[in-house]
């Protein structure tokens, strides 16, 4: 394979005939080209969908309270389900292996003051955990801890646009900020690219506003992560028993879908990883049906040059060459074409891609770029398509009959 | 060296069966310089084909320096022709896109011998028909004499058992052609074994024993006086 003077005949031949084999050549790199093409866009769209998502961790699942839609266990349709802090323990304590984090969510308003600046905001009241359910990123100061939950302390995270708001040009870690007249200490500012509205809002321990506002047990929201190393299957098989746990303890019907809404992210990544690998076939669909014209054209132009070298090769099997040496000479041209010109398209857009790739940044198209594993995938294609496109050629100069070949006649 | 008995072939041309050899049977020492004549279509070609393993024939037996010759596969047939024979043909057939000294050097390539062993044998044989100025040299800016110098070094090279000629002159002027018949007598002169087939009277009277063929069959094979080209080069 490394013998030189295959590679000086293969080189003599291509540079004898430089129009013919950049014509073949061009179908083949054209085809890896759109290939990569698609295949680098398919990747765009995935993270585009993925970056829709990444505000959360991807295996959490949200607890939310609804009105009961059927009648059950005695009671009636039409009841108004509460969480309380009972099943925010209840979940914790119960599930220890499942849960990974797990936070309450309490939803309050607030008027917030600082100095003569007013705002009205939303706050959430949670657990330490949130943060990183949330993903949120705090940029100054910390969120606040398991013993700030404890001591009910009056602290609170701020989002980027209230502290812009409040603050204007001052610091606000440390100082202190009113909400409805009691005076809350500025701990941290959170921010959330890609979303203003998420930095309108005010995180605050659950304990200190259940207590403050509404002396009340109630919570609106269990947010939860299950354990990382569960695959699709047992992340389902948790979440569905959560829910049926959860509604026999508040006397939900098992098949009452209004009552309680356990939603589990991993169905929804599920779907979408799920209509990725759709289009990833169907591009690699595209790609091939493209190849295989390319495979066809140099298979084409193989089954030629054989023809025009036919007396060469009577010559050669005269002198001896054997079967297996000439289809050796013939698929090696076949795959140093196919393999060059497919990787001039490989490289070429490769080179388009990191032109543009990084500059595409919309919701639903983000960042198209190509793997490492993408880029060994179609090399290792090429060549086999090398091979294939020089097989019947090679066959067909293997089995030239020297006397045919050589017959002056 | 070579023997062949009771050898047949014939050629399907659509619906019909054309004998051309029927019944041959011929022996060859070693060191001898046979001519095979005969006029075109007689079959001299057919059997020099069969004799170089090019073709099969479709009964007789073939032997070839003590080895059977039949039922070769491909690649078995690539081996003992590389390995017994060497070849010369009417045109030349040199690979023109090659040097002289790199057609010189293929068979050794296909014995598998390595790069700068077989350029070194290779250009001793160019040395020994003389052309060893010329091994750089494309076979398309050498004459025709020179061209089948290089195919005769190129046939020796491989160091076959039998050197096989199918009209080695055929394209040649008279004094090219005795040039050529002279290097041949030479290689001869060495004891090598060599087969000449040719329609040509004073180059059969060349080799020391004329074969003559006729529809087919062997109608006369004489030993000769043989004629020295060197007087007429």
């Amino acid at each position: 394979m490394f013998d030189r003077d295959i590679w000086q005949e293969i080189f003599h031949t291509l540079r004898n005939n430089k129009l013919r084999t950049f014509l073949t050549g061009f179908s083949v790199g054209w085809a890896i080209f759109i290939l990569v093409m698609l295949l680098a866009s398919v990747n765009g769209m995935q993270n585009g969908f993925t970056g829709q998502f990444n505000d959360d961790a991807t295996n959490s699942i949200f607890i939310r309270p609804g009105t009961t839609a059927k009648a059950y266990a005695g009671f009636e349709a039409g009841r108004r389900i509460q969480l309380k802090n009972d099943d925010f323990d209840y979940i914790k304590n119960s599930f220890p292996k499942d849960v990974e984090y797990i936070s309450a969510r309490y939803f309050s308003g607030t008027t917030a003051r600082y100095k003569s600046e007013t705002g009205s905001y939303s706050v959430q009241a949670v657990h330490p955990d949130h943060q990183i359910i949330e993903k949120t990123l705090i940029t100054e100061g910390r969120f606040f801890n398991t013993s700030d939950v404890i001591n009910k302390a009056k602290v609170a995270v701020l989002g980027r646009k209230v502290a812009e708001d409040l603050f204007k040009k001052e610091d606000p870690l440390g100082k202190f900020v009113e909400f409805n007249g009691l005076p809350f200490r500025v701990i941290g500012i959170f921010t959330d690219e890609g979303d203003d509205n998420a930095e309108r809002i005010i995180y605050a321990p659950i304990t200190t506003y259940q207590r403050i506002y509404g002396n009340t047990n109630d919570i609106n929201q269990v947010v939860l992560t299950y354990n990382p190393t569960y695959d699709l299957t047992k992340a389902l098989e948790f979440s569905g028993k959560l829910e049926d746990l959860m509604k026999r303890r508040h006397k939900i019907s098992p098949e009452d879908q209004a009552g309680l809404y356990v939603w589990n992210y991993a169905e929804a990544f599920d779907d979408i990883s799920k209509f990725s690998s759709v289009l990833n076939a169907i591009s690699i669909g595209v790609g091939f049906l493209i190849l295989i014209a390319g495979i066809v054209g140099i298979g084409n132009i193989m089954v030629f040059t054989i023809k025009e070298r036919t007396k060469e090769i009577g010559v050669r099997k005269a002198l001896g060459a054997q079967p297996k040496q000439i289809i050796n000479l013939v698929l090696l041209e076949s795959v140093f074409i196919t393999a060059l010109s497919g990787f001039i398209g490989l490289v070429f857009a490769w080179i388009i891609l990191s032109l543009i790739g990084p500059t595409i940044n919309t919701p639903a198209f983000t960042n198209p770029s190509v793997s490492l594993s993408t880029v060994v995938t179609a090399t290792i294609i090429l060549i086999v398509a090398g091979v294939l496109a020089g097989l019947i050629p090679a066959v067909k100069a293997a089995n030239v009959k020297p006397i045919v070949a050589l017959s002056d006649k | 060296m070579i023997e062949i008995k009771d050898l047949h072939k014939s050629y399907k041309m659509g619906s019909n069966s054309l004998h051309v050899l029927k019944g041959i049977n011929f022996k060859a020492e070693a060191g001898e310089l046979v001519a095979i004549m005969g006029s075109s279509g007689s079959g001299k070609s057919t059997l020099l084909n069969i004799l170089g393993m090019l073709d099969v024939a479709d009964s007789g037996a073939y032997t070839l320096d003590g080895v059977p010759i039949k039922d070769l596969s491909e690649t078995k047939a690539a081996q003992y022709r590389n390995k017994f024979l060497g070849f010369v043909f009417q045109s030349f057939n040199l690979i023109n896109y090659k040097s002289a000294l790199e057609n010189v050097a293929l068979p050794l390539y296909y014995q598998k011998v390595g790069r700068k062993e077989r350029q070194e044998k290779a250009l001793s044989y160019l040395d020994k028909v003389g052309l060893k100025e010329w091994a750089t040299h494309l076979p398309s800016e050498l004459s025709g004499g020179q061209k089948q110098r290089v195919a005769i070094a190129r046939a020796m090279a491989a160091e076959p058992k039998v050197l096989l000629a199918d009209e080695p002159t055929g394209a040649l002027d008279s004094t090219t052609s005795y040039e050529v018949m002279d290097l041949i007598q030479k290689i001869n002169d060495e004891g090598n074994t060599i087969l000449v087939v040719t329609h040509e009277e004073d180059i059969a009277h060349m080799c020391k024993r004329i074969v003559h063929l006729k529809d087919g069959v062997i109608v006369e094979d004489k030993k000769i006086e043989q004629v020295r080209a060197e007087q007429y080069v």
